[in-house]
């Protein structure tokens, strides 16, 4: 976890692409949540596309913020895979989660947006790396 | 080691960086020592990103930062910035920021404290109820169709008082009487429609707040009188912008921008600086939906002042609540200065236009535009008024708030074992949160002390301190 005194962002290794991507969400449910749920019954689907990995990466964060703060679905697992290469790089996940409940999910504040400022998404020893900086 | 920044001083509390490399134009910042001395601390982060900002397309000399710069994503936080449309000048919707039009809103009771103080317990609470304030915390019995919140985008607050929301007066004392022109709602998504249907009259968490305050000191006289302030008087400031809605704009037209950019030619240095040309496609629709978004925050801040009237008036203590004045502090303005039209970016700025500006209500004319400035929930906030200084050095600009000295996670360590809403009852001031750990965060000594930035706007002549308010109940998200 990032800790600058204006915004908060986070960064993350993991062996593949998909698994970045679950850190991400990992990450972010920290930021927003004390008691994340780690199991629910509800499934969602979540499509997405960008030209490249760092801004589907943003797009990803967003796409999660979205669906906690303003659908009320908390997604607690995500089965992710991640396709195409160069001019356009797409997202597929499966989402199991359960509605917001901000007092049992212990609630800790909104996120407004992912940033595009310092962000990186890049292959490094073995795995991939990423730094990302939220707007709080 | 510490890195140096090369910078000399012009005056007092303004200094200048000259332009060098890729910078189009000069750079110029306002301090006090102490100020100087967090620039430092920081390794001057936030000088070298409005230093970044210089080297956009079409700046117009110099780009600017207030008394409360601070490090943010690309822009820095108090950075303004204009561009002349006619010279190829950009618009940069990480200038505005995410939270389009976040500001301030003060109103005016016709009360002291002492009327307060005998239900300041029931006030809080009817307070809490009535101004939905947690994560999806809506009012069931007010909601806004689409087709209403087109109207919303378009005309502001003006629309909600035709619907009973409000005054008519209310629109006199808000800045642009809460509708830029440019707003057209076909530029904003489906998504941020959603998003703006769920969260109109809803306050967010965060730093925004509902405060009920008193006026603890009058700086000037003159000025105070003008906008209606006497000592002891109850006031209310309400800190909030566009929400769900506000970011999803900026979010789509920062990804547009940045696929933009180089069709145009514009170099970026950092992608959240994404820009386009004013007049270009992509400038004007940016414009359109970043205006609606504005309407919409306005809008926003006009519903919560009609809940704050209905718990007001539930607490027994009458619905004389008046709008002293409600302002923008990000945002991307079209206006004239030095005798052209460019477009003026404040982000974490507030407009600060001097005395006789025909945009400044006529009941304040003489007095300059009144500047809000909040500072934390423990200390104090600040009213201050627009200058000719302003209106000459900073494109009509001065300062926005007190910028935090601890980060979240800082602070909530600073809290650990404390019960910080006893401790500010202790100090007389009530909290009503839906999250005990935002007010963790946001605890006072989580800010640096508003009067450091006031003492320093006032000195630099860019806004002129008239009154301090003390808070008496908080309300977060």
């Amino acid at each position: 976890m990032l800790d600058h005194t204006a915004d908060v962002g986070f960064e993350l290794e993991a062996p593949t692409l998909e698994a970045l991507f679950d850190a991400a969400r990992e990450g972010l449910l920290e930021i927003l949540m004390q008691r994340p749920p780690r199991s629910g019954s509800e499934e969602r689907v979540v499509e997405l596309s960008a030209r490249d990995l760092e801004a589907l990466m943003v797009r990803w964060i967003n796409e999660l913020v979205y669906l906690v703060q303003t659908a009320g679905f908390v997604p607690a697992r995500a089965d992710i895979t991640v396709s195409g290469q160069g001019g356009k790089r797409s997202l597929r996940a499966r989402l199991a989660g359960e509605p917001l409940d901000p007092e049992a999910h212990g609630w800790l504040g909104e996120v407004k947006s992912a940033t595009f400022h310092g962000l990186c998404v890049e292959a490094g020893d073995g795995g991939w790396r990423a730094r990302v900086i939220l707007d709080v | 080691m510490g890195v140096t920044m090369n910078f000399e001083q012009v005056s007092g509390y303004k200094y200048r960086i000259p332009r060098t490399g890729k910078m189009r134009t000069d750079a110029v910042f306002y301090a006090s020592e102490e100020i100087l001395k967090d620039l430092a601390a920081e390794n001057y982060a936030s000088l070298r990103q409005i230093c970044n900002v210089a080297t956009l397309t079409g700046i117009v000399e110099p780009a600017l930062t207030m008394p409360d710069i601070h490090w943010g994503y690309g822009f820095p936080i108090g950075g303004v910035a204009a561009f002349d449309p006619d010279e190829g000048g950009v618009v940069s919707p990480g200038g505005v920021g995410f939270d389009i039009n976040c500001g301030v809103r003060l109103l005016t009771a016709p009360l002291g404290r002492e009327d307060i103080a005998r239900r300041s317990k029931e006030l809080a609470d009817a307070l809490y109820g009535a101004v939905p304030s947690g994560v999806g915390s809506v009012r069931k019995d007010v909601r806004f169709g689409r087709k209403d919140l087109r109207q919303i985008m378009e005309r502001g607050p003006e629309w909600l008082v035709g619907r009973g929301y409000g005054r008519e007066e209310d629109l006199e004392y808000i800045e642009s009487r809460g509708r830029l022109p440019d707003a057209d709602p076909d530029h904003v998504s489906d998504r941020a429609y959603e998003r703006g249907l769920k969260q109109l009259g809803t306050l967010g968490s965060g730093n925004h707040f509902l405060e009920v305050q008193y006026v603890d000191e009058i700086y000037d006289e003159e000025a105070a009188g003008a906008y209606g302030l006497s000592e002891g008087q109850v006031t209310v400031l309400i800190h909030t912008g566009s929400r769900g809605l506000g970011h999803q704009v900026c979010q789509e037209y920062v990804e547009l921008f940045l696929e933009a950019a180089p069709e145009y030619g514009i170099e970026l240095v950092d992608r959240q600086l994404a820009a386009a040309p004013i007049e270009s496609p992509e400038g004007r629709a940016y414009l359109g939906a970043m205006s609606a978004a504005a309407n919409f925050a306005f809008a926003n801040r006009q519903l919560i002042t009609h809940f704050t009237r209905e718990a007001f008036e539930s607490a027994g203590l009458g619905d004389g609540l008046r709008v002293l004045y409600d302002l923008a502090h990000n945002n991307a303005k079209f206006e004239e200065h030095g005798g052209r039209k460019v477009l003026v970016h404040r982000k974490g700025a507030t407009r600060a236009f001097g005395p006789g500006n025909p945009e400044v209500p006529a009941r304040y004319r003489s007095a300059g535009q009144p500047v809000l400035v909040p500072g934390d929930m423990g200390r104090y906030s600040f009213v201050l008024a627009g200058t000719e200084g302003s209106m000459r050095e900073t494109f009509g600009s001065s300062a926005h708030g007190a910028g935090r000295k601890l980060s979240r996670k800082k602070a909530k360590k600073a809290a650990k074992g404390r019960n910080i809403i006893r401790e500010m009852e202790r100090l007389g001031i009530l909290v009503r949160a839906a999250s005990r750990a935002t007010v963790d965060e946001e605890m006072s000594e989580a800010y640096k002390d508003a009067a450091g930035v006031v003492e320093a706007t006032h000195a630099a002549g860019i806004g002129r301190k008239v009154a301090r308010l003390r808070p008496l109940i908080v309300v977060k998200g």
